[in-house]
């Protein structure tokens, strides 16, 4: 039977990085390891930038904050 | 050997050359000593004239049709009243920034508009510009520098002015206040990041003309004389005269230094009521007139008997309502290149209140631009040489308006900005070696090439890939100069 092909690859992040995760996920559960986390997060922005649709940055009341204000400028 | 050096860019919106250039220039110490030893010129800006797309225009190289973005709002696709505000996701190309960034080298990025939300670019520092809606939101990129600026600043970090005109004296207070703070965190950020490019942008002229044009300005039409603000634009200009020599002193002599703006003012002539005229001549109708002065959303318009009806702003946008297109539209598609030119022509002859013909100019996305991407307007409209601009709202006993129809409002845009770029190890810079100080022809799509000329660049193997795209060309004769 040929050999499976790796599940898994080593990625270098740096200790700093590392020390900090490792003392954030270390108060909330979920996280078994900086891996994991790092896993979860990484699926998630590249998930993101994989999607075509660009999530709205503003909400109704930015929205309608901010028309007001081009409104006034003259903008609008 | 331009490699080494760093660059700057002082981004100072709205500012016009009769301004910086001549009015004000023997008050202004710091931006006379660049003027004297440096290069000026007018920069002409992109159609429309307008901060948002005006700044990504000139980072990117690119005009407003590529990077499809023709103001701060736009419809979405073609629906009639549903709209959107412009932001940095809907930037898709490259900017000056973003570039370098892939070559390795780090800016600062401070307020550039569009920059909300602030994008995750490698070996960049950014804060994002005057839409952001508030300092509770991730303003920085990377997130942490949000504290940082905001410590910087007094906790309080100001994007915009709160821009009421029945309160002058707040909005002057708050103009100050919020220059200030921003010159203070790119004094910070100049200072404590690594960068190659350093590019701030600064808003405050432009409300500084919004709000306070007619008391300055003897030639304005509404011009009030002797009040408190006869000379704030004096006031103003020199307090940013003032910063900006600080941070002069900050960059250093190894720093090169560009001083730009993205279009002009000047002084407002009125408002010219888009709708209103659009239904006069018969392209749009109402199922209930409007008897009180209402947005053009709110308004009940009888979509099934109106081919056209316009957007306010500086600049108008006309939308035509066709079959197949807008969901109860009229206009044949075959027929639409026809229905804009019957009713460009009917622009062009409009008149004032006076019964004088303004000077119209009327602009078809496609043929300006080459490519027109995105949610473009079916024609643009400059009524009167920008100088009256377009009232969307309706229910108003007249065409004209006199006051902006969403306030007060001073000043409209020009197409002419300011260029000048200054070296501090040359001090006598020339565009011949014979003493010529003065560019022509520059164009706001230049900078961006011009920029990443001036960079050098040395590891890339085709730089001419590196402009691929981009509208503007490279400034030679400022090369040379600088070299």
């Amino acid at each position: 039977m040929a050999p499976q092909p790796p599940k898994y690859s080593t990625v270098s992040i740096p200790y700093t990085l590392h020390d900090r995760i490792e003392k954030m996920i270390s108060k909330k559960t979920g996280f078994k390891s900086v891996s994991d986390y790092v896993t979860y997060v990484l699926r998630e922005v590249v998930a993101m930038h994989e999607s075509k649709e660009v999530p709205e940055p503003f909400t109704v009341k930015d929205v309608e904050e901010i028309k007001s204000r081009l409104k006034a400028l003259g903008y609008l | 050997m331009m490699m080494k050096r760093k660059i700057a860019v002082i981004g100072l919106d709205s500012v016009p050359p009769e301004m910086m250039f001549q009015k004000l220039l023997d008050k202004l110490p710091n931006i006379k000593r660049m003027y004297e030893r440096g290069i000026h010129g007018s920069l002409e800006t992109c159609h429309p004239p307008i901060t948002v797309p005006a700044w990504m225009v000139m980072m990117t190289g690119k005009n407003p049709g590529k990077l499809g973005i023709y103001g701060f709002r736009h419809r979405r696709g073609f629906s009639y009243n549903d709209g959107y505000i412009v932001n940095s996701t809907s930037v898709k190309e490259k900017t000056v920034w973003e570039i370098l960034s892939e070559h390795g080298k780090s800016s600062i990025v401070l307020g550039v508009p569009p920059g909300y939300p602030p994008k995750q670019v490698k070996n960049c520092n950014i804060v994002s510009c005057f839409i952001t809606p508030g300092i509770e939101k991730t303003f920085t990129h990377p997130q942490e520098l949000k504290d940082e600026v905001l410590e910087v600043s007094g906790g309080n970090y100001i994007f915009d002015v709160t821009f009421r005109t029945e309160n002058r004296e707040k909005i002057k207070e708050e103009l100050f206040e919020m220059t200030s703070k921003r010159f203070d965190v790119a004094e910070y950020l100049a200072q404590t990041k690594p960068w190659d490019f350093f590019v701030m942008h600064e808003i405050g002229f432009d409300r500084l003309h919004h709000a306070f044009w007619k008391f300055f300005d003897p030639s304005h039409p509404k011009y009030v004389k002797g009040t408190q603000y006869e000379k704030l634009d004096e006031e103003y200009y020199r307090f940013v005269d003032e910063r900006i020599g600080r941070l002069l002193e900050i960059f250093g002599e190894e720093c090169i230094t560009f001083l730009l703006s993205d279009h002009g003012s000047k002084g407002m002539s009125g408002a010219f009521c888009v709708n209103q005229w659009l239904e006069a001549e018969g392209y749009l109708r109402f199922k209930k007139k409007p008897q009180t002065v209402l947005d053009f959303d709110k308004a009940e318009v009888d979509w099934e008997r109106t081919s056209a009806w316009g957007w306010g702003g500086y600049y108008a946008r006309i939308f035509f309502n066709v079959r197949g297109r807008e969901k109860n539209g009229v206009i044949d598609p075959e027929r639409l290149e026809d229905e804009k030119k019957k009713l460009s022509q009917k622009i062009s002859s409009i008149k004032d209140n006076s019964g004088r013909k303004m000077k119209n100019l009327v602009l078809e996305p496609e043929r300006i631009y080459g490519v027109a991407s995105g949610d473009k307007p079916d024609l643009m409209v400059y009524f009167d040489d920008l100088n009256w601009r377009s009232a969307g709202t309706v229910g108003h006993p007249s065409l004209y308006l006199f006051e902006n129809d969403t306030g007060p409002d001073d000043s409209v845009h020009s197409m002419n900005g300011i260029f000048l770029v200054y070296d501090p190890k040359k001090r006598d810079l020339s565009l011949d070696g014979n003493g010529a100080k003065e560019l022509e022809g520059a164009r706001i799509e230049d900078i961006a090439p011009t920029l990443l000329e001036l960079f050098g660049l040395d590891g890339v193997k085709d730089k001419k890939e590196l402009f691929v795209g981009m509208d503007g060309r490279t400034l030679s004769s400022v090369i040379r100069a600088l070299d």
